[in-house]
């Protein structure tokens, strides 16, 4: 049923620019309460039933802005929430302007080494940081952060983005995926950078306070991906 | 020297802040905002950090006005509670509503034309100095949004106070 509360973020999108067309979401640029900005929306799966579809879309929703806000408290740069339309699912976030992707930023190959392995252990704090406020992200790509080069003195920052996936959890199995997930995504994006991924767990490992778990269980990950692809 | 936005998602509501200093008649003005006599909301300007911060509010409560989810009495009092970190309403009213003892308020209109006659009629009833909206940063009290906010030191370095400010409000019902 389409009801009458789900049109005016809806209709308003049809008149913006599409920035991507993901498999679970829709991204949008635009001006929002006159401010740069990017809009999230849900989209109905047509392969699932309707009820679960709206549960799950409802559900990412409300993890995605938690994990935000939980971020930003603990001082970790996420793009601000502006306003959620839970009717549709979309959310309303700032636009991160002036800015590329770690991943684009690195394959430019305009940075020198020593900056690369400053940017890699920036990551690494950023995810202790976030790790040791019990945020698992889901789905850790050098695409989903942002990099905002600083000027004369002002140092870069980086932001972490596209929480869709992303849940509260002490686990150190879950920390553990999350940097595994990382690791498959650094190594397969940024070939013979093996070295560097290292240099961001060893960032990550002196700036959290509970790594040690977190890391053997990563190893523990690492020899089940390695075993399964021996198996074939 | 007033402020108006038209609101992208609602295209037919804007949304018009006016800003007056010296006010004599606070008292006078909040009996008749609760008599209804008066189509706006009137804000403490000393919890307000900018005027973005408003029009989330507004924004926010055109929305849920539309969808049948207000969780007030009318549009304006759902302005007031949209602007508070909490899901309490008569502490939304008591911090973010004018008191009698004020002597500045922001008022703001949900209105679909024209200003310039709503504009009149607000500045005939206020008893006071209209000075630009943009002035409003230099009445906010920092400190007691930091604190009512639960603003975190470690935010503060990273953000904008107005940054912490906003999110708290656009996600507060789901905390
Ligand atoms: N808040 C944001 N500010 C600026 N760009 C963004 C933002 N969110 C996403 N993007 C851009 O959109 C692309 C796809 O985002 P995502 O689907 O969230 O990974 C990213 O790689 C960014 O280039």
């Amino acid at each position: 049923m389409e009801t009458k509360e789900n049109k005016s973020s809806s209709e308003f999108l049809c008149g913006v620019e599409l920035l991507k067309q993901g498999a679970e979401a829709r991204l949008y640029r635009c001006h929002f309460l006159g401010r740069p900005s990017i809009v999230k929306e849900r989209f109905h799966k047509r392969y699932r039933h309707p009820a679960l579809d709206d549960k799950l879309s409802h559900r990412r929703t409300l993890q995605e802005v938690r994990s935000i806000l939980r971020c930003r408290r603990a001082g970790i740069l996420v793009p601000v929430v502006y306003f959620v339309d839970y009717s549709s699912n979309c959310i309303f976030l700032e636009e991160i302007v002036d800015s590329c992707t770690v991943r684009e930023h690195i394959a430019s190959s305009l940075c020198s080494n020593r900056e690369l392995e400053q940017l890699v252990e920036q990551i690494g704090q950023i995810l202790a940081k976030m790790h040791d406020e019990d945020v698992i992200h889901g789905d850790l790509t050098t695409s989903n952060m942002l990099l905002r080069p600083g000027q004369d003195d002002v140092v870069s920052q980086l932001f972490v983005i596209d929480f869709g996936l992303s849940y509260i959890s002490s686990l150190p199995e879950d920390k553990g995926v999350d940097l595994y997930v990382l690791e498959k995504a650094f190594l397969s994006t940024h070939p013979t950078t093996e070295d560097l991924f290292e240099k961001l767990l060893k960032s990550y490992v002196a700036a959290s306070s509970k790594s040690l778990p977190v890391i053997r269980k990563l190893d523990e990950v690492r020899l089940r991906g390695r075993k399964r692809s021996m198996v074939g | 020297m007033h402020l108006t936005h038209q609101l992208e998602l609602f295209p037919d509501h804007r949304v018009t802040q006016v800003l007056f200093k010296d006010v004599k008649n606070a008292a006078e003005l909040r009996q008749s905002a609760v008599a209804g006599k008066i189509n706006a909301a009137l804000i403490k300007p000393a919890m307000v950090v900018n005027s973005f911060q408003v029009l989330v509010a507004a924004n926010k409560a055109v929305h849920l006005q539309k969808t049948g989810k207000m969780k007030t009495r009318s549009l304006y009092s759902e302005i007031i509670f949209s602007l508070s970190p909490t899901n309490n309403i008569s502490e939304a009213f008591k911090r973010f509503g004018i008191a009698d003892g004020d002597d500045s308020v922001l008022l703001v209109l949900v209105h679909s034309e024209d200003e310039s006659q709503l504009l009149a009629d607000i500045k005939s009833m206020v008893n006071g100095q209209q000075v630009p909206v943009e002035d409003v940063s230099s009445l906010t009290d920092q400190e007691k949004i930091k604190k009512f906010y639960k603003v975190t030191p470690q935010e503060e370095k990273c953000g904008t106070l107005l940054d912490a400010v906003v999110c708290r409000m656009a996600i507060k019902d789901v905390l």
